[in-house]
């Protein structure tokens, strides 16, 4: 009997879980370059439900990753020299204090130095993994479709676009940046195309995350049922074995 | 439960959007302001748990775990730096700058600010002030007999008095130019003070390389664009709604579970 308990607590503990997932992803509707996250699931097989050999055995619940989709948001027109996108496969790579981390999101801008870098001040690296330095005085620079950084049509830099094999394997950091392991090989990519004057959105859908936490509470209600039924049961095994007649 | 904390930043993180719009949609005819925009990044991400853990008796590993983000913060509110479009206004003190820069105002309190809006008139000492009255740096004098003022695109400002054919130069307008617009410290009243982030202010004479030019007779409009910033609105209501859901639903959630023991 309380194998019935168990299971249905396992698809709670999964169920809370995938909610703040899906919270997440909603709050970050409008976070640049967001990646919407799904959590994965797997069922972990245990022995028979009884010890005289049931005909079944017990599937418990197990979340056991995250998976990110790596779909291109949608790009928005901005207007604004320094905002960037890419299309397709790749990321920025920005110098942190902690290592190089990776990110979609290209509101960039010139701090007080005039080094090209992230809204936080973290520089943002070119091909060569060296940080771009724009002249004040220089008209805005122009982006190509390739990432070279042109000022008055001479190139000052070329954005390096990096990317992985295995996309799994990135860490989120938060601050719309990736870590990756310390023995990812990074890639450039061969024919990047990066879009000035747009911003690539988060990819998340708001239809299909309302629909997903729809489905998590009304999972959520079931499970309650099931577990209240379950405690019926024993109630009345226990009053009806129970009785002394 | 993470997921009411989550969707409360969600809505934080919405309503400082709506307070943005809402701001660039009241400046929509304020001279030479600069639209915002509300830039948003996700907080920390929560490793729950089995990072690394191997998922088979073969030894396979988990690449990621259980990674949960705990919602989302306001990176920044940029301020926008494109050029407005230039109004004709007919007026001959009225001036824009058509490119790069910002003319130097100083205050009362001798400090410098900087601003783009260009309507500059005459104050009674003849000095050409802001409509505050703060002179226009390097201070220009014009004189009391002055039948018209012209000023050129480098910013010189000449004046025709009676009895002088040819007009005399009276002054030289200045501008400023910035590494990181952006990082200036906005004082209202269409100012903008120097900060750490913005860098040193670099002056030069208008018109020369890396600096706007002068344009006599228009002021700089706002750059905000209102269909931009209503359908930036409606996608904000929107994105607030959903997240208040998302409270409903995790609320709904733990009513089931205060209910299991009746």
């Amino acid at each position: 009997m309380n194998n019935a308990l168990m299971v249905g607590l396992t698809r709670q503990m999964v169920l809370r879980r995938q909610m703040d997932i899906t919270a997440n992803n909603i709050a970050n509707m409008s976070t640049a370059g967001f990646k919407v996250e799904k959590l994965l699931l797997r069922n972990v097989t245990s022995g028979p439900a009884t010890a005289m050999g049931g005909a079944a055995k017990i599937n418990f619940v197990q979340d056991t990753g995250v998976t990110r989709r790596f779909s291109d948001g949608q790009l928005d027109k901005t207007g604004r020299a320094l905002d960037l996108a890419i299309r397709g496969p790749g990321f920025f790579v920005i110098e942190t204090p902690n290592g190089e981390r990776y990110t979609r999101d290209g509101r960039f801008a010139v701090n007080d130095v005039g080094i090209l870098s992230t809204s936080d001040g973290m520089a943002v690296l070119d091909d060569g993994g060296a940080q771009i330095t724009l002249d004040v005085n220089s008209e805005a620079p122009v982006i190509t479709k390739e990432g070279s950084v042109q000022v008055g049509g001479l190139e000052v830099a070329r954005l390096d676009i990096a990317n992985f094999e295995n996309l799994s394997s990135l860490k989120k950091v938060g601050e719309g940046r990736f870590k990756a392991p310390a023995n990812a090989a990074v890639q450039a990519v061969e024919n990047p195309v990066v879009m000035q004057h747009f911003l690539e959105r988060s990819n998340v859908v708001g239809i299909v995350e309302m629909s997903r936490m729809i489905q998590t509470t009304r999972a959520y209600q079931s499970v309650s049922n099931m577990l209240s039924k379950a405690e019926t049961l024993s109630e009345r095994t226990i009053q009806r074995l129970g009785t002394v007649r | 439960m993470r997921a009411l904390n989550t969707a409360a930043t969600g809505m934080l993180a919405q309503q400082l959007n709506v307070e943005v719009i809402a701001n660039n949609i009241a400046n929509m005819n304020t001279t030479a302001f600069k639209r915002q925009r509300a830039e948003f990044q996700d907080l920390l991400y929560q490793s729950v748990e089995r990072q690394g853990a191997s998922s088979s008796a073969s030894g396979t590993i988990v690449p990621t775990g259980v990674q949960i983000g705990l919602g989302v913060k306001a990176g920044s509110v940029y301020r926008i730096t494109d050029q407005g479009n230039l109004a004709q206004t007919g007026n001959k003190y009225d001036v824009a700058i058509s490119g790069k820069g910002y003319f130097r105002i100083q205050l009362p309190s001798g400090d410098d600010a900087y601003t783009r809006a260009g309507n500059f008139a005459v104050n009674g000492d003849g000095q050409l002030a802001t409509e505050d009255g703060y002179t226009v740096a390097p201070g220009i004098t014009l004189p009391q007999d002055a039948t018209d003022v012209i000023i050129n695109k480098q910013g010189q400002v000449q004046a025709l008095t009676p009895g002088n054919p040819a007009p005399a130069v009276v002054g030289q307008l200045e501008i400023v130019t910035f590494f990181n617009e952006g990082g200036l410290d906005p004082q209202g009243d269409n100012l903008f003070l120097e900060s750490a982030a913005s860098g040193p202010a670099n002056a030069g004479t208008p018109g020369s390389p890396g600096f706007g030019s002068i344009v006599q007779g228009f002021i700089e409009t706002s750059n905000v664009n209102a269909v931009q910033e209503i359908t930036a609105l409606i996608a904000a209501q929107r994105a607030y709604e959903m997240n208040s859901k998302v409270i409903t639903a995790s609320d709904e959630m733990l009513s089931t579970s205060a209910n299991l023991r009746r």
